[in-house]
């Protein structure tokens, strides 16, 4: 689904990613691991869209992203994200969170995502009334509610305790399964291990 | 829409600075708009009403200074078009206890100008005073104006504001008084006649004066066009203030919001919806603050000319052009003054969650 191809990355003279090939397949659950520093985020930015690779190619579903003209319909249409960080709206509602990223949505597909992820008396919620691990799933189900063909996670258990970062990732497993193809960067090797594949990222390298 | 009113309660804090500094600029606007316009349009009226032709003296910049012989009637009444004349002398001098009144000197003839409400029109060595200097005289039967005592013969009320804060006595009398003839000669013509053809023949009479048509006068004044400039200035002033306060606590409150506009990017919002999401913001604001300082605007012209303090010499109100004016400065200071703090959050790199500890 995603191939990158000799991709490098640097920041200035730090050499920040090196010759990177990595393929991901179609509604695989592929986990990055790495410690702090090791590029495994900014090898999720580049594959996300967010941040340009120095050289390389990469190619989602035959379209090379060098080639994509309107990169703000892309990402609607095809990705969704879940950042460490919920980064709800806190004065927008649950439900008009999840409709910022389609508000063509139906109530109904709204509260499909939100009895998927055990969340679904929380819709007319607002960010601050609800639990972190709440708000967590709440930013999973935004990242949904496009139908994405793959969502990009960075360190999304990172403010969670570990009973909530392990629905996360039990989450996460099921969307696979379900076919959505999800790519997370995270620091712990433990929950990491309940992903398809494991790419470890370590000094820029795989 | 509704996301902007929910932002905009959102952050009430600085949109409450927002709204109060639209309201100082907004009523500022107002306020100066609408005086200026007041006096120019108090002072264009008793001219008008005065006649098709007025003569002053030529090359003066003021019809203070302007000083015309009242002789000069009797000649101008042989002119077969013409069917009446009148002369007033324009002046300011302290009154009683008041340290500045305008005092009109003014043929006989003018005196029907003047509705009397109490007493009768003015003799020699009388006056007749309006209506709200008479209220605030502590000697209502006699004034001291340039050391000379005038009896009080009357009080009038005029539509013009102005004129009722002034005192009205005999021509001959302002003559000694302000040491000229006339300031001012107006001529009334009969209909159909060629003002211009008019003015040329009066302006034969006497290489001194100039005769202009009243209204072609009044579109010239130096004084209103001062008035007029003075207000356009402090309008732009107001209006430059209005944008300067939008954009910067815009920018301010977008800085803060700099989380919500990378969300919006990363969820592939475009840039023009997050550039009009602001914009929308602001327009409400916008729209809120002239409603509030219409009212306020309102209520200040109301007190300013209901003071007895300034006698009726302060006057304003706001006209409908004037507001839908007001109204489309206000969209233009928001829409204006949104533009670059909106730019700057259509840009935010969506980075910025992925480095959200420097968010």
């Amino acid at each position: 689904m995603i191939t990158l191809k000799n991709i490098c990355k640097n920041y200035d003279k730090e050499v920040v990613l090196k010759n990177i090939n990595l393929n991901i397949k179609k509604g695989s659950f592929t986990a990055l691991v790495g410690e702090s520093g090791s590029g495994k985020t900014t090898l999720l930015s580049i594959l996300s869209t967010l941040l340009k690779a120095n050289s390389g190619e990469i190619i989602f579903e035959n379209q090379n992203y060098n080639s994509i003209k309107n990169i703000d319909k892309f990402r609607q249409k095809n990705i969704g994200f879940v950042f460490q960080f919920h980064y709800l709206i806190n004065y927008l509602s649950v439900k008009e969170n999840i409709l910022l990223a389609n508000e063509k949505a139906s109530l109904e597909e709204i509260n499909n995502l939100l009895s998927l992820l055990d969340i679904s008396k929380l819709t007319n919620s607002y960010p601050n009334e609800i639990s972190g691990g709440q708000r967590q799933r709440v930013a999973i189900a935004r990242a949904l509610i496009n139908n994405p063909r793959v969502v990009f996670a960075d360190e999304p258990t990172g403010n969670l305790d570990s009973k909530n970062s392990l629905n996360v990732f039990n989450i996460f497993k099921k969307l696979s399964k379900e076919g959505v193809t999800i790519i997370v960067a995270t620091h712990d090797k433990s929950l990491a291990k309940l992903a398809d594949n494991v790419v470890e990222v370590k000094d820029g390298q795989l | 829409m509704a996301y902007a009113f929910k932002a905009i309660k959102a952050n009430r804090l600085k949109t409450s600075l927002i709204i109060l500094s639209l309201v100082f600029s907004i009523s500022s606007i107002f306020l100066i708009t609408s005086i200026s316009n007041g006096i120019v349009s108090m002072y264009s009226s008793m001219l008008k009403s005065d006649g098709d032709i007025i003569i002053t003296q030529k090359n003066i910049s003021d019809t203070f200074f302007s000083n015309v012989n009242i002789n000069l009637i009797k000649r101008i009444k042989t002119l077969n078009e013409v069917t009446k004349t009148s002369a007033i002398i324009v002046a300011a001098s302290i009154v009683g206890d008041l340290p500045i009144v305008a005092v009109y000197g003014v043929s006989k003839n003018r005196f029907e100008n003047y509705k009397l409400i109490k007493g009768s029109y003015p003799k020699q060595n009388e006056v007749l005073l309006g209506k709200s200097i008479y209220e605030n005289l502590k000697n209502k039967n006699e004034v001291l104006i340039s050391n000379n005592k005038y009896k009080v013969s009357g009080v009038f009320q005029s539509d013009i504001g102005f004129e009722n804060g002034g005192v009205v006595l005999n021509i001959s009398d302002a003559s000694i008084i302000f040491n000229k003839s006339a300031s001012m000669i107006m001529v009334n013509s009969k209909i159909d006649t060629d003002i211009e053809k008019l003015i040329s023949k009066i302006n034969l009479l006497d290489k001194n004066i100039e005769a202009k048509s009243t209204n072609s006068f009044v579109d010239n004044y130096n004084q209103f066009e001062i008035i007029k400039t003075s207000s356009n200035v402090i309008s732009f002033i107001s209006f430059c203030m209005g944008l300067l306060t939008i954009a910067s606590i815009l920018s301010i409150t977008i800085n803060q919001r700099k989380s919500e506009f990378g969300i919006k990017r990363a969820l592939g919002i475009s840039m023009n919806k997050i550039v009009l999401q602001i914009i929308n913001e602001s327009l409400i604001l916008g729209v809120f603050s002239f409603i509030i300082a219409l009212g306020i605007s309102s209520l200040v012209l109301y007190f300013i000319k209901n003071s007895s303090f300034l006698h009726g010499y302060v006057n304003g109100e706001i006209s409908f052009e004037i507001a839908i004016f007001i109204l489309f400065t206000t969209l233009a200071i928001s829409i204006l003054g949104s533009i670059i703090p909106a730019l700057n959050a259509s840009k935010t790199d969506p980075m910025v969650l992925i480095q959200g500890d420097r968010i």
